[in-house]
């Protein structure tokens, strides 16, 4: 099957072309190893005003590595990348002047000094005219909640908390473009909900935003477009619907059971018929998803490759997620 | 301007970051009157103006300590918070941003010299008169000026070498002895002579101490002229002061470029 890119868009604010980043890392003091790791192997896409466009790949799949080059943290090894026009390896002050970065995680704030005192110092460092900044500054903190956090030590805020901060530092001198990287990552429900809402609102403001994502769900509900990558490769880019589409002629056997072993799953991955198997936890349970073409057909085969305890087995339509892991199983 | 900015809001940064760990009385109000103590044992056999010389001496080492470690660890510090990259995206350059720390950083390194005077007169009753005082405060801002410019240096050398730590820990104290906190730089071998006058602290201290009214014979121009100068060397002194502060500022420019780029290029900052 053939996963289309739509990776042109009219009047692109970010605009990736033949990105590739190679890492190199030595190790060993005395006798030197060089390594290298393609991160990002020839990505191409553009992002138009006013998207919310998704990069959405499991750990490791190259995403923040894509996310420092459009922010000019690092020089691509090849290809060429503009945001507003500006070239990220040329003019990189002028990009800068223009884009906000949330790199999540609970490093990254200054943890002796009050939330206010974080954002203040960001402010000078982005040139925020001096007589507009105590009221930009209030202005981000209402937006992101912590008004009444603000004068508080950044050390003695929740992990959710600093999370906000992270996004009202990145969005304190307004900028046209905003890339957040995995603005959810270990945050309780809750909280994420709050950064989902925070990032639509921001796309009503008129904001272009490059999000990165490992949870489908999430690239789902918020982003327009979205850009499946792994192993540093651009798999499909697609709005959900047309991602969704990619799976219209499978099915999903889903396979409840106890003590499902990695055997039993490649068994199943091997049978002629079976497109992708994936199995989450739930308690003590364990949950197989096998897509397949032809679920009457398959269910006998698929049952009887286990030998472990199944205690139900359904067959549902398939979701976005399974288009995901198709793609990621590398049948693109 | 946006340069100005980004200086002024970190040393504003710098300072509130400083002040919002009690830790800072250690090496700031503490460590001075240790020093000032060991200083004034050292020398118990000698009296008058000799242990002025000592004393502030001392002075200088409590700014030198500070100019290495918090200065020389200013953008290490920043990938150990994990800030680094933060700051490297924003559209003002690195280095006024690092400026406005080793500012802030030289400042304190100069309370804590002025301190160790106020504590040697106050407690131990130290005899203080100082000849020129007008010089001597002029003398003390130049200095802190040359160690803001030394710690941006010492900042992104740090930054470029991997054995930062032992780089530090064993220039400590050849930094000491060869910038005269101890003795006069005349008694040294001839050949530390280079180093030695090369550091702009040397210079600095021999303004301090020439306008506290000490004789020529221990001045730093010993070293260069052969004898003790004649008249006051407190303005070359300080022309010294200055151009090698320049010459720190210059090198650090470039090697802040270096360090730039090698993030861009490598990635390796945003890693600890
Ligand atoms: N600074 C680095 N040096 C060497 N390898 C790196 C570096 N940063 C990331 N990598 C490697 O590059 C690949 C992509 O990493 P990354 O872009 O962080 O992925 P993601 O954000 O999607 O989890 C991974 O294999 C990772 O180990
Ligand atoms: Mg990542």
């Amino acid at each position: 099957m053939f996963a289309p890119l739509m990776v042109e868009v009219e009047d692109p604010v970010i605009e990736a072309r033949d990105l590739v980043r190679i890492y190199r890392s030595s190790s060993g003091i005395i006798r030197k190893r060089y390594k290298e790791t393609l991160a990002v192997d020839h990505i191409s896409f553009s992002v138009g005003r006013g998207e919310l466009f998704g990069i959405l790949g499991p750990n490791g799949a190259g995403k923040t590595t894509t996310i420092k080059m459009l922010t000019t943290l690092l020089i691509p090894t090849s290809g060429k990348a503009t945001i507003l026009g500006y070239d990220v390896q040329h003019d990189a002050m002028e990009v800068r002047k223009r884009i906000g970065l949330v790199l999540g995680g609970e490093r990254g704030l200054y943890y002796r000094v009050s939330g206010r005192q974080n954002l203040r110092y960001f402010a000078d460092l982005y040139g925020v005219p001096l007589h507009d900044r105590e009221r930009r500054i209030q202005e981000v903190l209402d937006m992101v909640g912590l008004s009444e956090k603000a004068d508080v030590k950044v050390e003695n805020y929740s992990r959710g908390m600093k999370q906000k901060l992270h996004i009202a530092k990145g969005i304190v001198h307004d900028p046209e473009v905003i890339f957040l990287d995995e603005p959810t990552i270990g945050l309780d429900p809750q909280a994420s909900r709050d950064i989902r809402r925070m990032t639509q609102e921001l796309i009503g403001m008129g904001k272009t935003i490059l999000l990165t994502t490992h949870y489908m769900l999430e690239a789902d509900e918020l982003c327009g477009r979205i850009a499946v990558i792994n192993g540093g490769k651009l798999l499909a880019l697609d709005t959900p619907t047309g991602l969704k589409s990619l799976v219209k002629d499978t099915s999903v056997i889903e396979v409840e059971g106890f003590g499902i072993t990695d055997l039993e799953m490649d068994r199943v991955r091997g049978l002629d018929g079976v497109r992708a198997v994936s199995s989450t936890t739930n308690g003590s349970k364990q949950v197989m998803r096998v897509q397949v073409c032809d679920a009457g057909e398959m269910l006998t085969p698929v049952t009887r490759s286990l030998e472990c305890r199944v205690l139900d087995v359904h067959v549902k339509e398939p979701t976005l997620e399974d288009a995901y892991l198709w793609l990621v199983e590398g049948h693109a | 301007m946006p340069r100005l900015r980004a200086l002024v809001g970190s040393f504003r940064q710098q300072a509130f970051h400083f002040l919002s760990a009690p830790s800072w009385l250690i090496p700031n109000i503490i460590a001075p009157f240790v020093i000032t103590m060991v200083v004034l044992l050292m020398y118990q056999e000698v009296t008058g103006s000799v242990i002025l010389y000592a004393v502030l001496g001392g002075g200088m080492m409590g700014m030198w300590g500070n100019t290495l470690y918090a200065s020389g660890y200013s953008i290490q510090s920043e990938r150990w918070w994990g800030t680094i990259e933060a700051v490297l995206v924003v559209p003002s350059s690195l280095i006024w941003i690092i400026a406005g720390r080793t500012i802030w950083n030289a400042l304190i390194g100069v309370v804590n010299g002025l301190l160790v005077l106020v504590i040697s007169v106050v407690a131990f009753g130290v005899p203080m008169d100082i000849a020129d005082p007008l010089m001597f405060m002029a003398s003390f801002l130049l200095t802190m000026f040359s160690l803001a410019t030394l710690g941006l240096l010492f900042s992104s050398a740090f930054v470029l070498t991997r054995q930062a730590g032992v780089l530090t820990n064993g220039l400590e104290f050849p930094i000491y002895v060869a910038s005269g906190c101890l003795f006069p730089i005349a008694l040294l071998p001839a050949w530390a002579f280079p180093f030695s006058l090369s550091l702009a602290p040397s210079w600095g201290i021999d303004a301090i101490r020439e306008a506290a009214g000490f004789a020529p014979e221990s001045s730093v121009w010993v070293t260069v002229l052969g004898s003790a100068p004649q008249a006051s060397f407190i303005l070359p002194d300080l022309a010294m002061v200055v151009l090698l502060s320049m010459v720190y500022l210059a090198l650090a420019i470039v090697l802040f470029r270096v360090v730039e780029r090698q993030a861009r290029l490598t990635g390796e900052l945003g890693r600890v």
